[in-house]
């Protein structure tokens, strides 16, 4: 949809210049935010009740994983980036800074398959304890997040290298950027309470 | 709209260090409360960056802000309100 031909918007609209289409993905950010609240709290609530829970640093890889989550942080600010590419009209910016955050999001689930074949191979498994349940769980369920959103860039990539983007229609852009920075909000926290706390 | 390209790489190093400082946090010798004290304000102030800058939240209405932002602390705060027996759980 080109963004000037969209219908006008009263002045009272309490969502302002919101499309339909980004009001969808925030109902979405929303919903699964609850979901990996649920995740995070019940992964609280079995600590609680576990007899002894591993300090941090004592089994997973703080070092490694705070690497990851600069990485995260860093495909933030290309895909905020190439948003800002396209609100320019610059479409080669826009490929630039959406190849470089598809890099950023395939080396953090390359370091995350690292990190679980050497738990795997250490005898580290889904059901050596609730403590390794808890992390394999919640860090699997963000990992696929990460995939959603690999394969949603490569799409949306595909549809910038055919031209469909310009300075008056940037709305998908803004959609997936959206999924994308709330994909490294979440890990911000998974980070917090699963390996630091 | 203008380029904001300054305020997102200011954000992407305060992001940067305050992930360095988390890290410090969670092996710096202090009690177990001050540490999960501080680790949880260095995540919900990374969060809210997040949210307010590159989410763009703060360009959007109060209707929608206050539908982003209040949904899910309410329904943290309702989970954790109906665990309420957990402690209880494992006496009997």
């Amino acid at each position: 949809m080109n963004q000037n031909q969209a219908l006008p918007i009263p002045a009272n609209d309490p969502f302002g210049k919101a499309t339909t289409g980004k009001l969808g993905m925030w109902l979405f950010i929303i919903i699964d935010g609850l979901s990996f609240a649920g995740l995070l709290i019940a992964g609280a609530a079995l600590r609680a009740s576990a007899p002894a829970w591993p300090a941090a640093g004592e089994i997973l890889n703080i070092p490694l994983t705070a690497f990851n989550t600069f990485l995260l942080i860093c495909t933030s600010f290309t895909m905020v980036m190439a948003l800002n590419a396209i609100q320019k009209g610059d479409n080669a910016g826009l490929k630039k800074y959406l190849t470089y955050t598809m890099a950023g999001g395939i080396v953090f689930l390359g370091i995350q398959v690292y990190e679980y074949y050497h738990f795997i191979a250490n005898g580290f498994l889904l059901n050596t304890s609730i403590y390794s349940g808890v992390f394999y769980v919640t860090t699997c369920f963000h990992g696929l997040h990460v995939l959603s959103g690999v394969i949603y860039i490569a799409i949306i990539l595909y549809a910038a290298s055919k031209n469909r983007y310009s300075a008056d229609n940037w709305d998908h852009v803004e959609i997936l950027g959206l999924f994308w920075h709330f994909v490294d909000l979440v890990w911000i926290l998974v980070f917090t309470v699963i390996y630091l706390i | 709209m203008d380029d904001h390209k300054s305020i997102y790489i200011k954000n992407a190093i305060w992001l940067t260090i305050l992930t360095v400082l988390e890290v410090g946090v969670a092996f710096i010798e202090i009690s177990r409360t001050g540490q999960i004290v501080l680790l949880f304000a260095f995540a919900a102030t990374k969060m809210l960056m997040v949210a307010m800058i590159y989410m763009h939240v703060r360009y959007e209405t109060k209707v929608l802000q206050k539908i982003l932002f209040i949904p899910i602390p309410a329904g943290i705060l309702f989970t954790i309100a109906l665990m309420y027996d957990i402690p209880f759980r494992w006496v009997y």
